[in-house]
């Protein structure tokens, strides 16, 4: 049986090199199209009553992010982030004291949920639009009675 | 002049363990193409060309380094006639058996399904060009190179037919139907080599399937991240 020339070995790594490449700028590429990292912020507060938290974006500091807002996957509401939040610009997270976020918990079943706010990027002249998780999901807990609202 | 490493490299790389990661690389551009690049169609179409162009690239070189000609790759005429007789039976077969498919499903039978817009034949010879491209892939590489690594017969045919299937995936119905199709092509290839005749059978018989064969099952023929959208 003929050996393999080297040059057909040279030309699998070349090819596994050029698509090596071509994966990690698709990825970088995908990142940037899809992700903000700018995005600072963090979800404080959540009971059966309201939701609140606050989020920046650092590349454009005075700029109001809007958040939407989902109790166990079922999307809530929406709005600009821009209630008083003077702690947040005492941080130095901030270049005013309006970034801050609060939504009215809906009527919900008693027992355990959760609670996850997201900034909305828009990418591509905002054709493209993505959430990105404001801090961590939260858990509550509705007691039992509380949910005739 | 070749070097000392050169020949260290060819020792250690026997015939078949080169034509195994010829393979694997032709395998690897496809599902870049399906699974990585289709996510960014959004972002630029072109991103999927790049390894596609790549594949048939390195294609090439590798028949020219084995010293293919276009003859023993199946791009020729005097087999025509022989492939498509060694063709004709599961044809038929699975072309009764698709009918009866589409007649028990409810789904129905209808000819003109494939392609609103264009007329019939216009759409079988873009299938048959299509059939080309990728019977070139399949057969005249991929199967050519297993054959390398397991020899002529049953178990090439297999793997041949399994990447075939995979390759469809996560379109399980697609990828049943191809791993069939795979099995018939292969076997036509290995004693009858010839890519006119396959491409023909795989536009006839894609034309029988999404005539036939529920549209829900087919899930308009996507494939890889493609399927999801």
């Amino acid at each position: 049986m003929q050996q393999p020339s080297s040059r057909l070995i040279h030309l699998l790594l070349a090819k596994s090199i050029l698509e090596a490449l071509l994966i990690t700028a698709v990825a970088v590429a995908f990142y940037f199209a899809t992700t903000n990292p700018y995005v600072r912020g963090w979800l404080d507060r959540v009971d059966g009553q309201s939701v609140s938290g606050w989020v920046v974006d650092e590349s454009n500091a005075s700029a109001r992010v809007e958040v939407q807002l989902f109790i166990d996957g079922m999307f809530v509401g929406d709005k600009p982030a821009a209630d008083f939040r003077p702690d947040v610009h005492a941080a130095n997270r901030a270049d005013d004291d309006w970034h801050g976020f609060v939504f009215n918990t809906p009527s919900l079943q008693a027992g355990e949920h959760e609670a996850c706010a997201y900034a909305v990027h828009a990418a591509r002249g905002g054709r493209r639009q993505t959430l990105q998780l404001i801090g961590k999901p939260l858990r509550f807990r509705v007691p039992a009675g509380t949910n005739d609202r | 002049m070749m070097h000392d490493q050169d020949i260290g490299f060819q020792r250690s790389l026997s015939v078949p363990a080169l034509a195994s990661w010829e393979i694997l690389s032709v395998v690897t551009s496809v599902l870049i193409a399906e699974w990585i690049a289709a996510a960014t169609v959004g972002i630029n179409k072109l991103v999927i060309a790049i390894p596609v162009t790549l594949a048939f690239v390195f294609m090439i070189l590798s028949h020219r380094e084995h010293r293919e000609s276009l003859k023993d790759l199946g791009f020729r005429l005097d087999n025509f006639v022989a492939a498509m007789l060694m063709l004709l039976p599961p044809m038929v077969v699975s072309t009764l058996v698709f009918l009866v498919v589409g007649g028990l499903s409810g789904s129905g039978i209808h000819p003109l399904r494939w392609s609103i817009s264009r007329p019939l034949v216009v759409q079988l010879s873009l299938g048959a060009l299509w059939g080309l491209t990728q019977q070139y892939v399949l057969q005249a590489f991929i199967n050519r190179r297993t054959m390398l690594v397991v020899g002529r017969g049953w178990v090439s045919i297999l793997i041949v037919a399994a990447i075939f299937a995979g390759l469809h995936l996560p379109n399980v119905w697609l990828a049943v139907i191809t791993f069939a199709g795979g099995v018939i092509w292969a076997t036509v290839y290995q004693r009858t080599p010839n890519l006119f005749a396959l491409a023909v059978s795989h536009s006839l018989m894609t034309w029988v399937v999404i005539s036939t064969a529920p549209p829900s099952a087919l899930h308009h023929l996507r494939i890889g991240f493609s399927y999801f959208g």
